[in-house]
């Protein structure tokens, strides 16, 4: 059976992996966007983040819109490519091959 | 979004232990946290199809429409409105339709950057342009025209840019019902022209009108089919 990826599986983080892969391929979102659609508080969210981001699955970029500063979060290859693999880990967990069940 | 029997799927999920880096308590769990997620990141994201079809519906309805009462084939108008009534009103009409489509955009997709937001931008500089570019032409056409054959200039011309645009915005993301909607567009546009002055704007109010409601109509039915977790 597959390992479950340990990053991923935890219940804050993958909160903010399926809602970043939400985004289309090649876009980010802004922080406090992210923090409004997650609910979660700006501390909390940037702790994950950094772990995530460290494990190389979420780039996070600093920009400027205008004058202010933003924080941009973004998906990479790497994790978008880590959430699919978790997705199916799952299913194959809770659907086994139908293979295995034929006589 | 709130009112909606969605909202209170969504508040089951915000309410997940935030401080919890503990994982899922199964399988199954996971599975819908996953599900709920994206879906209520989704219907975040997208704006309510409605929202971007139905106002240009409405000024394509309503504004050709009034057009063709007050200027229809033949001298005698069906409804005794000012002559510069109908265009005023679809004009107004149009701009209150841009500037719908501008706000719902900027809520939904304002904190978003990257392909798509580019994809956007140069999408509208398309039709800015474009539109400056054609206009510019017609316009110095036009007045030496009746003034039957140069509204049926200005018109065709104008609705005809506009299924282009549908076409190209639909090959741009991929929107089946955007295409779809560009095409239908183009074809009574031609039918329209052939059918000569007079009747184009009765064509375009009622096929091009109506066929941008049924289109927002059809466009929403498929996104809330996307959205369910």
């Amino acid at each position: 059976m597959t390992e479950l990826d340990p990053v991923i599986h935890a219940q804050a983080r993958l909160r903010v992996v399926a809602s970043l892969s939400a985004l289309n391929v090649g876009d980010k979102i802004a922080f406090p966007r992210l923090q409004e659609l997650l609910a979660m508080t700006a501390g909390n969210l940037s702790v994950h983040l950094r772990k995530l981001e460290d494990a190389g699955y979420v780039e996070i970029s600093k920009t400027h819109r205008g004058r202010t500063p933003a924080t941009l979060v973004g998906l990479s290859r790497r994790g978008r490519l880590a959430f699919e693999e978790y997705t199916e880990a799952i299913h194959a967990l809770l659907d086994p091959a139908p293979s295995k069940e034929q006589p | 979004m709130t009112g909606s029997p969605d909202s209170t799927l969504f508040r089951k999920v915000v309410c997940v232990d935030l401080d919890d880096d503990s994982p899922p308590t199964d399988a199954a769990a996971a599975l819908r946290l996953i599900q709920d997620q994206r879906s209520a990141t989704a219907r975040r994201l997208d704006p309510d199809a409605r929202l971007l079809y139905w106002p240009w519906g409405v000024a394509w309805l309503v504004g050709f429409g009034l057009f063709f009462l007050r200027f229809p084939p033949g001298d005698q108008a069906l409804a005794h409105l000012p002559g510069w009534l109908p265009l005023t009103v679809l004009f107004v009409l149009l701009a209150a339709a841009g500037a719908t489509q501008a706000v719902v955009s900027v809520r939904a997709y304002g904190q978003v950057t990257g392909d798509s937001a580019r994809r956007g931008q140069w999408y509208g500089y398309a039709w800015a342009l474009g539109s400056v570019s054609v206009y510019a032409g017609l316009g110095r056409i036009s007045e030496h025209l009746p003034h039957d054959l140069a509204a049926l200039l200005w018109s065709a011309t104008a609705v005809g840019l506009t299924g282009a645009l549908h076409m190209a915005g639909g090959a741009v993301w991929l929107d089946q019902d955007l295409f779809r909607l560009g095409v239908w567009i183009s074809v009574i546009n031609l039918i329209g022209a052939i059918a000569g002055p007079g009747w184009h704007p009765l064509v375009v109010a009622v096929a091009g009108g109506g066929g941008m409601l049924v289109a927002g109509a059809l466009a929403r039915r498929r996104q809330r089919q996307r959205q369910q977790p």
